[in-house]
């Protein structure tokens, strides 16, 4: 499910099948240097975040892109804003995102790290099987999840 | 929805011009996605073709993957890939949505190694019998839809889904 009014009246009607939430987290910089990069990056977050979609809308719902900047204090991110997911709607949340930065914060959920792959110049089959590949690494990390 | 009515009429003055043609040329693909229901004879529709040839499927189902062009959707998509679940019952080709009728998760065939010879979803372990049929008992309440296939020199065409016809 995605962040519609369309996908949430369903959410709304079948809550008890859909018992995970999904936020991406992108960092967005504005720096010459590292702005490719980071255009890159969420480019991948985002087509890996909508293929996972597509395979598991019925369980899934999937938040909005969170963005921060390298300014931001990522500790008090992870401690304010991030910690509302701790809410018991949902009873899974996962934080899919290419910055290792939140592999050692405190999260509300399971941090699904992934290394970004630069997705631009690659035809649509060949990426479609790179972002199948990511998937079937990432896939374990929810159904362990589930399975608890 | 009057929206609809001026778009139609709109299309229709401007195709009968000279200059329509350019104009359809630019805003056809984008009317085309909203009218096209409209327009579109019953059981028809555009087919678009795979790499999967024909004579190559056997009674187990494949997937197969197939992309339809411009399909403007969401920030980054301008592509929307499909997949259908193909195999053969005697001469005639089988194309099964992997869209599962309950909340929508794709499903798989032997998804699960406990129930062999079925489709399975993960989200919520549903289940369908090879035909589409959802098995009573998971959550599934109606069978997998199927795709109007074709087959045009030797390989699978897909078009759009209709209801199982086969349950
Ligand atoms: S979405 Fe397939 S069983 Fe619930």
């Amino acid at each position: 499910m995605n962040w519609t009014g369309k996908d949430m009246d369903t959410y709304l009607q079948q809550k008890e099948y859909i018992d995970t939430l999904v936020v991406p987290l992108v960092k967005v910089e504005t720096k010459m240097d590292n702005m490719k990069t980071s255009a890159s990056s969420t480019e991948f977050v985002m087509h890996l975040a909508s293929l996972i979609e597509t395979q598991f809308k019925g369980r899934m719902m999937f938040a909005p892109p969170f963005s921060y900047t390298p300014a931001t204090d990522h500790q008090q991110m992870a401690q304010s804003t991030l910690q509302e997911f701790s809410a018991a709607t949902f009873k899974h949340v996962f934080f899919l995102t290419t910055d290792h930065i939140w592999t050692s914060m405190e999260l509300p959920g399971q941090v699904i790290w992934m290394p970004s792959i630069p997705l631009e110049n690659m035809d649509a089959s060949l990426r479609q099987s790179i972002l199948e590949d990511q998937l079937r690494q990432v896939l374990p990390k929810f159904t362990e999840q589930w399975a608890k | 929805m009057s929206s609809k009515v001026s778009r139609r009429q709109f299309l229709s003055y401007t195709l009968m011009g000279v200059g329509g043609f350019m104009v359809s040329a630019t805003v056809m693909p984008m009317v085309r996605f909203a009218v096209d229901p409209v327009l579109q004879p019953k059981g028809e529709g555009e087919l678009v073709p795979t790499q999967q040839k024909a004579d190559e499927l056997t009674e187990t189902p494949v997937r197969v993957d197939f992309t339809i062009k411009d399909r403007k959707d969401g920030w980054y998509k301008s592509d929307v890939s499909n997949t259908a679940w193909v195999y053969k019952e005697g001469d005639t080709v089988i194309a099964l949505s992997p869209v599962c009728k309950h909340l929508g998760c794709t499903v798989n065939w032997e998804g699960d190694e406990k129930h062999k010879n079925e489709f399975f979803c993960p989200c919520h372990n549903g289940r369908y019998e090879k035909n589409g049929k959802n098995i009573p008992g998971s959550p599934p309440l109606g069978p997998l839809d199927e795709y109007v296939v074709e087959v045009v020199d030797g390989y699978v065409h897909l078009g759009k889904t209709v209801p199982n016809t086969l349950v």
